[in-house]
């Protein structure tokens, strides 16, 4: 995350936030909301839930914040707000809504060239994988956590976080397969892995 | 031996192979060739990129921020740099410069209207007195800020009033929209200063006028 080094510091921010600070609160928003996005919106797996989700998120951490002591870094405890705000939402809601037709174009923060084609076949890949194995390989693969966590995060034991995992990368290893394939059928300039 | 399976690779990419998983490996191309791929394919999805949240995102979030609650708005006095202006000051003035220049605006624009009540000097100098901060000047604030409240709330009356004793200027629900308002701000400044007579006694005026105008809106349910 890069820092900022004019203006109120990351800790003086937080402190005006809390305080209900409109100024603070969009910093903060302006700093973060494109990590806090990327994780909801691959887990929600969809764009308007993704928004909705961000939203909660954000409410959420806004509120908490009188309650932030600074122990982990500001990022990491709103990440964490984040994916539990996408998580529960995504629980609750009974019926997911499922997308139809081709996936909407989202706007990655730093586009890598030739590598913007593998992201969005990844990003569909993602969207596709059924959801218990979807939230298992973004928290491990695409966020970092470990197992353990993962565990605490979804009351499942890290076995089976491990289990899920495996059989999460081996789908998508197999839908990725299958997504080169049909570009090259059609012409298209495929990545293959 | 059969080649290894997808999630068998799968786990490979972070934990070392049992021996026969190694010794199929290191013996087949293809095996080994899919391990490398499904190594590439979790170190791609380790590098994919943060999203920018779509635009209007944020007008969204704030909105309901505002509506939660959550925000403050960083109002006039910030704007123009009299952030550290204190609290009941603050709400003194604001109610002064409504009362002059912001609610009563939409009764003021008949040209035969009297002239405003005060503009922003008045504000101005509210915030100089706080600003000098010796207990003296700021009774002297309050004194002037009494005495501006009393005129304006006159001119107010006057406004309201037309000699036939029929409301002269704007709707019912307009006035009690913006008794309304003015009752949040006294509402404020009572906070700030629990005890002080004078903004208890504003509040208990305000917060009668609204109920009188919002009387008179119930008793006119066709007024519009």
């Amino acid at each position: 995350m890069k820092e900022i080094s004019a203006g109120p510091s990351e800790s003086q921010l937080i402190r005006l936030a809390a305080d209900g600070d409109a100024r603070a609160i969009r910093q903060l928003y302006d700093r973060y909301s494109p990590r806090v996005y990327a994780v909801v919106r691959r887990i929600a797996g969809d764009d308007d839930l993704a928004q909705d989700y961000a939203q909660e998120a954000w409410i959420r951490a806004i509120r908490a914040l009188p309650t932030f002591r600074g122990d982990a870094r500001f990022s990491t405890w709103l990440h964490r707000i984040a994916v539990n705000a996408a998580l529960q939402a995504l629980r609750k809601s009974e019926t997911r809504k499922k997308r139809e037709g081709p996936v909407p174009d989202q706007v990655p923060v730093a586009p890598r060239g030739g590598d913007a084609l593998l992201q969005q076949r990844l990003e569909r890949a993602l969207d596709e994988l059924p959801y218990g194995m979807r939230r298992v390989l973004i928290l491990h693969d695409v966020e970092g956590y470990t197992h353990e966590e993962i565990g605490d995060t979804l009351g499942v034991t890290s076995g089976t976080s491990k289990s899920q995992l495996f059989k999460a990368r081996a789908k998508m290893r197999d839908m990725l397969t299958v997504l080169d394939g049909a570009a090259q059928e059609s012409g298209v300039e495929a990545w293959s892995i | 031996m059969e080649h290894l399976n997808t999630e068998i690779l799968a786990r490979l990419v972070d934990h070392a192979p049992q021996p026969e998983e190694a010794a199929h490996i290191a013996e087949c191309d293809a095996c080994s060739t899919e391990l490398e791929a499904m190594r590439s394919q979790t170190d791609a999805l380790r590098s994919l990129p943060e999203i920018r949240p779509p635009q209007g995102d944020w007008h969204g979030l704030e909105a309901r921020l505002r509506s939660e609650g959550l925000v403050n708005d960083p109002g006039l006095f910030r704007r123009l740099g009299l952030a550290h202006t204190p609290g009941w000051m603050r709400a003194a003035a604001a109610i002064m410069l409504f009362l002059s220049g912001t609610g009563a605006g939409a009764l003021l624009t008949s040209p035969d209207a009297p002239e405003p009540l005060g503009d922003l000097a008045m504000l101005s100098d509210a915030a100089t007195f706080a600003n000098t901060a010796g207990v003296e000047q700021a009774a002297t604030a309050v004194r002037v800020a009494e005495q501006n409240y009393v005129t304006a709330i006159t001119r107010y009356q006057q406004l309201l009033i037309s000699e036939s004793g029929v409301e002269a200027g704007g709707d019912p629900m307009s006035r009690y929209a913006a008794l309304e308002y003015l009752a949040t701000v006294s509402q404020a400044a009572v906070r700030q200063a629990p005890g002080d007579p004078y903004l208890n006694g504003m509040l208990v005026s305000i917060l009668g006028e609204r109920e009188a105008t919002a009387q008179l809106v119930a008793s006119r349910g066709n007024w519009y």
